[in-house]
């Protein structure tokens, strides 16, 4: 199977105002296969949103990037050039984004902002061509009367309404790699279900990478995951093994904090501690000082990702029987 | 939509009757009697009277009040204390004038600020941000007849290019010639005005396009492969214009009596100019006149600025 992106040793930060520089993303390696669906799990502030972001090159200002590369289909996306982002960005690869209500556009037409990208992508296709293209996709995504919807502004459509455009909006150019961050975090449940079953029904297509810090979601929707925690991957593979069997005492943790029908009566496990802000990340493993299982040498050296199973990494001192290694001192 | 309108209208009559009510108290309530100054004291008392009597004056107060609004409903705005001609017709001549000037500097301030403000915010931070936001704090917070006093020495005085004052060179020339001598004296009252108002133009252009480009909507253009132009004149252009369309509402408005200050310095025939003159003569029909037309011409520009706002954000009908 080809890889659609790859992130290799990926390094991102930003500089403060006095010019201090600060890591975000530490040594990000993952790959998100062709027709394959990655989930991207963690808590909110671990970097999941930034890694989306980087895929488009869509970073805000004053994010630096410290190293590493990620590749879209073999070239690399860094060294690319405006114009063959803008040429990617809504044709291959094209994304949904968390905030249904704030992401489209007041002033235009849906039917303008859906079919925007078949204008900038296919310059010859003609006004009608592309009204047809919009009518069947917002059809496709289950939005009632697209005759009229067509006409309408944001402002007439409801929350769930709107990430149904959202989603018309990132399929019109039938992209390769679909990037979803945090679809249904804006949406109340009953919405959240109908925009999963709706998200469910079109992954056939092409890749998909969901982000989400909702395991459920993952689990319904996705063959891999890659369990992020403070800027770093602590765990990827593929679903069945990483769930049945995690390895990183986060993944571990986080397993455990998902209620279940067994657990009913007993009380809830948290994960101790918060997560570390930016300026007060640890050295060694990021999840140390609030892991159960870390010892004295966690602390001073970051792990690297070692393979526990045919598709599954995880990046802990407790796995890693590389030399050197401070837990086989 | 027509519901909004009426709305509107209904208002904009209400704000118009109390803005020509306080004024037409607060001139007659100045502490001097324009009698005085239009009256030689060695008339007797009984020209006096007559005078009184013709102008109205004799009456109370309240009198006057019904008087002034019932001519005011058959559009008798009254007659000039001074030149004893109809106000309206006194206003008329003027009002071309400062219209004249208005167009001229909004135009100007429109094509210059939004452009420069567009830029200054997609180069935030950067050097020609930080020159232009000095330019422009200079321009917002300089005295305006201290700029035509400058302007005007430097121009008229020092290199001797432009003429220093009226509208014209009298006796007025035909045709084109006459256009054209028109603008060469329209130039000076115009960069001073121009000067005031670009800068509060561009910076709120500037400042609201730097909102607009921070918006999840401006992310999600880029992220369907919009090039940045495009981004900026389709998504970010329009929803960032709505401050700057208030601003320049509320600055026509009140630029067809506000530029009292550059209309008399370059002794330019507006009706800035006419408000100064009428004031210095105590010409209450005048001032009044002149007053109702500013409130008029305050009050439809909001409503204009209102409409070309509705039109642009599909959001506002909904709350009319």
């Amino acid at each position: 199977m080809n890889n659609i992106i790859e992130f290799k040793n990926f390094r991102m930060g930003f500089k403060d105002e006095s010019g201090n520089e600060f890591n975000l993303l530490d040594d990000i390696s993952f790959e998100i296969k062709e027709g394959v669906a990655l989930g991207v799990v963690g808590e909110s502030g671990c970097g999941k949103s930034m890694t989306s972001l980087s895929v488009l090159k869509l970073l805000p200002s004053g994010v630096t990037i410290q190293g590493g590369d990620i590749l879209y289909k073999g070239d690399s996306i860094l060294d690319m050039n405006q114009e063959q982002m803008e040429d990617i960005r809504g044709k291959d690869i094209s994304m949904i984004f968390q905030e249904p209500m704030t992401a489209l556009n007041p002033v235009h037409t849906i039917g303008f902002q859906v079919g925007e990208a078949l204008k900038v992508h296919f310059p010859g296709m003609k006004n009608s061509e592309i009204k047809a293209n919009v009518l069947e996709q917002l059809e496709l995504v289950g939005i009632p009367n697209p005759e009229t919807r067509y006409y309408q502004y944001p402002h007439q459509f409801s929350g769930g309404m709107r990430q149904r455009v959202m989603i018309a909006m990132a399929l019109i150019c039938n992209p390769k790699l679909l990037i979803a961050d945090e679809p249904t975090t804006a949406l109340d449940v009953t919405i959240q279900a109908q925009v999963l079953e709706l998200m469910k029904n079109i992954k056939q297509k092409g890749s998909m990478m969901l982000v989400t810090h909702n395991l459920g979601v993952v689990s319904e929707l996705c063959d891999e995951i890659v369990v992020m925690y403070a800027g770093c991957v602590v765990e990827r593979g593929n679903i069945g093994e990483v769930f049945e069997n995690p390895k990183h005492p986060y993944t571990k943790g986080l397993m455990a904090a998902v209620p279940s029908l067994d657990s009913k009566g007993k009380e809830l496990y948290t994960i101790p501690g918060i997560v570390p802000t930016v300026k007060n990340f640890e050295k060694g493993c990021r999840f140390s000082p609030r892991c159960e299982e870390s010892s004295e040498a966690c602390k001073g050296i970051k792990p690297e990702l070692t393979r526990v199973g045919d598709n599954h990494f995880v990046e802990c001192w407790k796995y890693n029987n590389s030399e050197g290694s401070p837990c086989q001192k | 939509m027509a519901r909004y309108i009426t709305k509107r209208l209904l208002k904009a009559f209400l704000i118009f009757f109390v803005s020509i009510t306080i004024t037409f108290f607060i001139i007659r309530f100045m502490p001097s009697n324009p009698v005085d100054l239009l009256i030689d004291p060695k008339m007797g008392p009984e020209v006096q009277e007559a005078m009184m009597e013709e102008f109205g004056l004799d009456k109370t107060k309240g009198e006057q009040y019904i008087i002034f609004l019932k001519q005011l409903l058959q559009g008798n705005l009254g007659t000039s204390f001074k030149s004893r001609e109809p106000v309206s017709q006194v206003i008329m001549q003027k009002l071309p004038w400062t219209l004249l000037l208005l167009f001229i500097v909004v135009i100007l301030s429109l094509a210059v600020g939004i452009p420069i403000g567009v830029y200054s915010a997609k180069h935030r931070g950067k050097f020609s941000d930080k020159l232009i936001n000095i330019v422009v704090m200079v321009g917002i917070s300089v005295f305006v007849p201290f700029l035509a006093f400058l302007f005007l020495y430097l121009f008229s005085y020092y290199f001797k290019l432009l003429p220093t004052g009226g509208a014209y060179t009298p006796p007025p020339a035909k045709g084109i010639r006459y256009v054209i001598d028109v603008l060469k004296h329209a130039i000076l009252p115009s960069l001073t005005l121009f000067t005031a108002n670009v800068a509060s133009i561009l910076m709120y252009t500037r400042n609201s396009m730097i909102d607009v480009l921070e918006e999840d909507y401006i992310r999600t253009a880029y992220s369907k492969g919009v090039k940045e132009n495009k981004v900026i004149k389709v998504h970010a252009l329009k929803n960032a214009m709505i401050p700057t369309i208030t601003v320049t509402g509320l600055m026509m408005g009140s630029m067809v009596g506000g530029a009292v200050m550059t209309e008399s310095i370059f002794s330019w025939p507006g009706i800035g100019r006419l408000i100064y003159d009428s004031v210095s003569a105590l010409d209450y029909p005048v001032l009044q006149g002149s007053f109702i037309i500013l409130a008029l011409s305050v009050i439809i520009m909001n409503i204009i600025t209102d409409l070309i706002i509705a039109w642009i954000d599909p959001r506002i009908k909904l709350e009319g």
